[in-house]
């Protein structure tokens, strides 16, 4: 059946059957590599997008669901016009977050979820945010300092956009 | 400008094959060869470290090819951290011997002295003049031989290794730009899925490779995208156009299997590890270990064991195989290139220099994962399909047949000496693993299924102590189930024995354990590292434990050190590391929280303190992980753990602090990092509990139910819960389903034999083509679809994935099977010869056209009350509908309510036809409701419990919830449907988007009933919600009560396969569940089954509705584990409620 929704900015329609998941439609069918094949039950975060800005997991999410919605993935989180990093890349690219980086997809889109929900947050809070993506490197530590450098980040451009 | 022909090459001839080390190009771009891989350690951007340092080059200027077997040097598989340490040596020297030679060229092109030139940032230099390396490259065609004796840089000199670097391959990941295996597409590429055998995650024994009995291909060979079904020996896989026509077709797929043999017993680990065939392997015998025995003053025996492990790669393997027409190309995501390349040659009967095998970023693996396997699975495919084909394996596949991290039992025997020191020290270790054999070469029955033991027990098997009497053994012994190396191998479990051990001999002696271990220390650069990371963590002399607290929280430090030794026997060493660690252990529920970690860490010379320091970072938390919650379980035949469910691991709101002490020794070669840091692990931290808790733990994982254990027999505080007996399985649903049947048929047999009841007898209407849709005005055809939508008539009306309102719905009741009839207008099959007389006969008096009784489960006892004019609008209504033929399946009905007749006297008994009756004290608003709710809506055939024959209850147990197809249907009167929360309005949200916020979500058949309404206006939903508000009573206003069940197997499944939805951290999850499971009135019924049901089956809300979907565990959990599972959650979720039977097992 077809479905239309805007992916990462740009409107898109396609052919998806109704049991279609967005993962799978976004992987296969629009060939997409951000988004990955973790575990397909919602427990290890690595396929995880946002959708009107909510996070979700793509995995366990059908894609008819997202009809008419705006789909962000890790593709789209630079900014288009001047292609810079968004302040969480940023912040996971000084911070060095990551070891493999099979996690880092849902690490990163769960970071900028939570740090529009919660701009300042402390360690506490971002550990208990982020408690339902796994990594198996254990790269939590530096993943940590990232998101808490992406706050800071975040902040500083907020600043900057201000006094524009 | 260069000339871009240039070329420059260091190579070497290794048993007749030419290898390339390192090449330079005239436009300055320089290519290093390693046969290593990088497993998400960054290795790619140390190499590149080493390279552009010994070439004096800029970094960005160096690029490494890794594990490419056309283009890179067979170095063996990449374990034993061996990478630094032992592979970049060549590249050192080739990188060191180009800059010599081009050193020199520049010098002649400059006219300096060669000794007179100094090189940097890929620059000669000589005064003012200078020209680059790159320029002397061009026109060269030139490849040297690798020469060992070129002079290298000296390390005072080094600018870029040691300098923190970050890894090179992460802007393009966190792009979401990095090709991993898994991204990769080929011209051409079709899917396989594979089948795997019954005998997941086994190895050995005559049923591997002869198990599959055969497969119905016919069964699916008209399905969307098929293109081939493979088999050979047990290999059996599926390929189609895309990956999930191939799953579809695989799992569609009948295949009979023959009945694995079962595993020995794995819950008891020891004895059975010990009791395999095994060889021992005595690898020191200083001393005379009986004498030395025979004279201590103190002796201890002790027993450690170690569980089965995942790797638990975060991706599962994938790979893509091109047969080309017999020179097949392999990309894959393995460790080890080139030995997957003679395996594959092998399975495919090519010699390996036919294949070449390219290897691409994978998840981490710590070890051995699937990767090889999945190459073989792809390789065979595209042979026999022509095509390039890609295999991607689930989780569970992943999960169930990697091969796991060995288990292993080490028994320890020693004392300490009349001068409290070692005297005697024997270490007996049994380690079930080897190499893993290609899954696809067993499967396939091309390498014989035998037991094949390999000698890894033996890393770090010394203990480094200086003892005067010692023996050490490795039993060397073949596995169990598939296993093998995993990030430690054998010496982490070999160091939880060693230093739980010396702690325990400290204790005896009555010694600080670390003065205790200084004292037996020899090597003084093993002594400084466990001096000065004692220091520099704070480390509390004790001579014994402290046992410190602070209410229910008992506080401890522990201290080991290892020295990583890999290869075989006596092996080579890798860097050592030293753990201080601080636990904190809740007494009560038997929790250890690691709340920090110190790593002192001694690996020579430093590459890149940014890469040293992420891996002693993640084996700090993944080890931390493995001791104290990660342990394979395994039922009769094969692993239990499908997906994280059954094999959590450590989240970010547990892992501990973490901080290091890189021991600088620039002089002293590097050695590897990517390992050491974890060897410590399971004793430092089981020194810790028993620093805080006076418990000592031999047994990993340090779970808190062997800590509340412990506890307990120590007379320690925690409390024990008292399992009441649990019948067994299977029981409880016989009696449950036996019992009503059997009353049943006697009331009824007593009922016939009366005789003295009259049986109506009813006549049949002759067929009458209905009139046509047109005959009806718009209003009529509108008010019957309300009519229709109001009586959900589509979703009991159309079967699963069948045509609508053809009927064909199985409806299971206590008494057999009943398939709903064709609402369509077909003549031969459907209602298109019924006249409206027939119809409303039918409607309201359970008759149909024919005369015969209907069963009722057809909600006729409901429809009676529907007026006049809706029946008619409803009649009208069904002429609308596309005509469909599909006769409806024979009725299986047991005896006697097989013999329609008995419905007659039923009807006598139970049926009530009288109409609707108006209750004129209460609103309008209020009649419409119950008018709805009774009439066509007729909740009460799914909300009211039924009698023995299968009546609805009515009076006060009328809506007192019910069962389902295995649903279940909450309580809509009486005290259980007066929940917290539920008035009017969050009734009518329910029934108009079957989400009642905070409160309930539609699941299951009522999600169908709440799409079907979205018919009816919003005055109908409102005058329901006004009727059942009324019907329930004022909502309760106190929260929903929950608890805190004590920590154990169910409240960590909940945690890993339930809380990401459940209880998510991250806020305004949309794939969240969107009502709290407290209150939840699932968890609130008499009995777990619709529970369970939710659980297994999952849910797939209607699309039309803003619901959410949940998926199911069915395949994912084991029967026990959901029976945990539902206990837990009634504990936790409705603790004021008495426990299901069962619970406490």
């Amino acid at each position: 059946m077809g479905l239309s929704f805007t992916l990462n900015g740009h409107p898109l329609s396609l052919d998806a059957d109704d049991k279609a998941l967005l993962l799978d439609v976004l992987r296969q069918d629009l060939g997409l590599t951000g988004p990955k094949y973790g575990c397909g039950l919602a427990q290890c975060g690595a396929c995880t997008v946002l959708v009107d800005g909510k996070p979700a997991r793509s995995c366990v999410l059908r894609a008819a669901r997202v009809a008419g919605c705006h789909v962000t993935t890790l593709e789209g989180l630079a900014d288009p016009q001047t292609g810079a990093l968004h302040p969480v890349q940023q912040g996971f690219l000084e911070k060095q977050g990551a070891q493999c980086g099979y996690c880092l997809n849902g690490m990163v889109m769960s970071a900028v979820a939570f740090l529009a929900h919660t701009p300042a947050p402390t360690e506490a809070e971002l550990r208990h945010a982020l408690r339902d993506n796994l990594c198996r490197c254990g790269t939590h530590q530096e993943i940590i300092a990232a998101v808490l450098r992406a706050a800071e980040l975040l902040a500083a451009s907020g600043e900057s956009r201000a006094h524009d | 400008m260069t000339d871009p022909a240039g070329i420059l090459s260091i190579h070497e001839d290794l048993d007749g094959q030419r290898v390339i080390h390192l090449q330079m190009q005239a436009d300055g771009i320089v290519t290093g060869f390693n046969g290593h891989v990088d497993l998400g350690t960054g290795i790619e951007t140390a190499l590149a470290q080493i390279v552009a340092e010994e070439l004096d080059l800029p970094l960005d200027a160096v690029q490494i090819v890794l594990g490419d077997t056309a283009r890179t040097p067979d170095q063996g598989p990449t374990i034993a951290s061996e990478t630094i340490q032992v592979t970049a040596a060549p590249l050192r020297i080739a990188a060191a011997q180009m800059r010599h030679f081009l050193a020199g060229r520049a010098a002649r092109r400059l006219n300096a002295p060669l000794d007179g030139v100094t090189v940097r940032n890929g620059r000669v230099q000589w005064r003012d003049t200078s020209v680059s390396l790159a320029e002397m490259v061009a026109g060269l065609d030139l490849s040297m031989r690798l020469d060992r004796t070129v002079p290298l840089k000296p390390v005072a000199d080094y600018r870029i290794v040691g300098q923190p670097v970050g890894r090179r391959d992460l802007p393009q990941k966190l792009a979401g730009q990095y090709p991993y295996i898994h991204d990769l597409q080929v011209a051409g590429m079709v899917h396989g899925h594979v089948i795997r055998p019954p005998y997941a995650g086994r190895d050995s024994g005559a049923f591997v490779g002869h198990s599959l009995i055969g497969y119905d291909a016919a069964a699916v060979a008209g399905m969307a995208g098929l293109i081939g079904i493979v088999r050979e020996g047990d290999f059996l896989a599926v390929v189609a156009e895309t990956p999930q026509q191939a799953q579809t077709i695989a799992e569609a797929l009948p295949v009979q299997w023959r009945l694995p043999p079962p595993l020995p017993d794995m819950a008891d680990l020891k004895t059975t590890l010990q009791q395999a065939p095994s060889t021992p392997r005595v690898l020191d015998q200083t001393g005379d270990f009986a004498a030395g025995l025979a004279g201590c003053a103190t002796r201890l025996d002790r027993t450690y064991l170690w569980p089965y492990h995942q790797h638990g790669s975060i991706g599962p393997s994938c790979a893509v195989a091109d047969w080309n027409g017999g020179q097949p190309v392999v990309w894959g995501g393995t460790q080890n290139p080139h030995m997957l390349r003679a395996d594959l040659a092998r399975l495919v009967g090519l010699p390996p220099d036919a294949i070449e095998v390219r290897r691409l970023q994978a998840a981490g693996c710590y070890g051995r994962n699937c990767a090889d396997d999945v190459c073989g699975d792809a390789l065979l495919l595209s042979r026999a399909v022509g095509q390039p084909v890609r295999v991607q394996l689930t989780r569970a596949q992943e999960h169930l047949w990697e091969p796991k991290g060995a288990a292993q039992v080490m028994e320890v025997s020693g004392g300490l000496d009349t001068s409290g020191g070692i005297g005697a020290y024997a270490l007996d270790t049994w380690y079930p693993s080897n190499n893993a054999p290609n899954l696809a070469l067993l499967l396939t029955g091309r390498l014989s299924p035998e037991p094949r033991p390999s000698d890894m027990g033996d890393r770090t098997i010394i203990p480094p102590y200086r003892i005067p009497h010692k023996r050490i053994t490795v039993h060397d012994m073949a596995p169990l189930v598939r296993a093998a190396w995993m990030r430690g191998v054998s010496a982490l479990p070999n160091t939880f024995a060693h230093e739980s051990y010396v702690d325990e001999l400290a204790f005896a002696a009555g010694e600080d354990p670390v003065a205790f271990r200084l004292r037996h220390l020899d090597d003084p650069r093993t002594a400084d590292l466990v001096r000065r990371t004692a220091e520099a963590a704070g480390w509390a002399e004790r001579s014994g434990p402290r046992l410190r607290r602070a209410g229910r929280m008992a506080y401890g430090q522990g201290f080991a050190f290892a020295t990583y030794v890999h290869g075989p026997f006596p092996g080579t060493a890798a860097a050592a590391a030293a753990w201080v660690c601080d636990v904190a252990v809740d007494t009560e529920t038997g929790e250890v929280t690691l709340s920090r970690v110190f790593v002192g860490q001694d690996q020579g010379l430093v590459i890149n303190p940014e890469g040293v320091r992420a891996q002693i970072h993640g084996n700090v938390i993944q080890t931390a992980s493995r001791v104290l919650r990660e342990e394979v379980t395994f039922d009769a035949i094969a692993p239990t753990p499908k997906s994280w469910a059954s094999y959590p691991i450590q989240t970010f709101d547990e892992v501990p602090a973490i901080r290091s002490l890189l021991i600088e020794r620039p002089d002293a070669p590097a050695l590897g990092v990517g390992e050491s840091a974890a060897v410590p692990a399971a004793a430092a931290i089981a020194n810790a509990i028993f620093d805080a808790t006076g418990v000592r733990l031999r047994a990993a994982p340090f779970t808190p139910e062997k800590l509340r254990q412990a506890l307990q027999a120590q007379g320690g505080t925690a409390p024990a819960l008292a399992p009441p007996a649990r019948p067994a399985p299977g029981f409880l649903a016989r009696l449950g389903l036996a019992r009503p049947l059997a009353r049943a048929a006697a009331a009824m047999g007593g009922a016939l034999t009366l005789g003295a009841v009259a049986l109506p007898f009813h006549a049949a209407i002759p067929p009458s083509p209905a009139p046509l849709a047109t005959n009806f005005s718009a209003e009529t055809l509108a008010r019957g679809r309300q009519v229709f939508a109001a009586g959900d008539c589509a979703v009991c009306h159309t079967a699963d994935g069948g045509t609508p309102h053809a009927g064909g719905r199985a409806m299971h009741t206590p008494f057999g099977t009943v398939y709903t009839t064709n609402l369509t207008p077909d003549p031969a099959t459907g209602l298109g010869l019924w006249s409206f007389e027939a119809f409303d006969r039918a409607m309201r008096h359970g008759i149909s056209r024919d005369g015969k009784n209907l069963y009722p489960v057809f909600p006729y006892t409901a429809f009676a009350r529907i007026e006049a004019e809706d029946m008619f609008a409803l009649y009208a209504y069904l002429q609308t509908l596309p005509p469909v033929a599909q006769p409806t399946p024979q009725a299986a009905m047991l005896a006697p309510v097989n013999l329609r007749p008995v419905n007659a006297l039923w009807n006598t008994l139970f049926h009530d036809a009288r109409p609707f009756a108006t209750d004129l004290a209460k609103s309008d608003q209020w009649n419409r409701g119950k008018y709805l709710v009774e009439g066509a809506g007729h909740c009460s055939a799914c909300h009211s419990g039924r009698n023995l024959l299968g009546a609805e209850r009515r009076g006060a147990a009328a809506y007192g919830g019910a069962m389902v197809e295995g649903w279940w249907a909450p309580p809509l009167a009486g005290p259980a449907a007066q929940m917290r929360g539920w008035d009017e309005a969050a009734l009518f949200s329910y029934l108009r988007q079957g989400h009642a916020p905070g409160l309930a979500s539609a699941s299951g058949p009522m999600g169908a009933v709440v799409a079907s309404l979205t018919a009816l206006p919003d005055a109908d939903i409102r005058a329901m919600a006004t009727y059942l508000a009324d019907l329930a009573g004022p909502p309760l206003s106190a929260p929903a009560p929950t608890a805190e069940p004590l920590p154990g197997p169910a409240s960590r499944l909940f945690r890993a396969a339930c809380a990401s939805c459940h209880a998510p951290g991250l806020p305004d999850t949309l794939t969240a569940a969107q009502v709290p499971l407290a209150g939840a009135a699932v968890l609130r019924a008499p009995t777990p089954e619709g529970l369970r049901t939710v659980i297994r089956h999952g849910i797939a809300a209607p699309l039309s509705l803003p619901l959410r979907d949940m998926p199911g565990f069915a395949d994912e959990l084991s029967a026990p584990q959901i029976e945990d599972l539902i206990h837990y959650l009634r504990a936790r979720y409705a603790p004021d409620l008495p426990a299901w039977p069962g619970a406490g097992r």
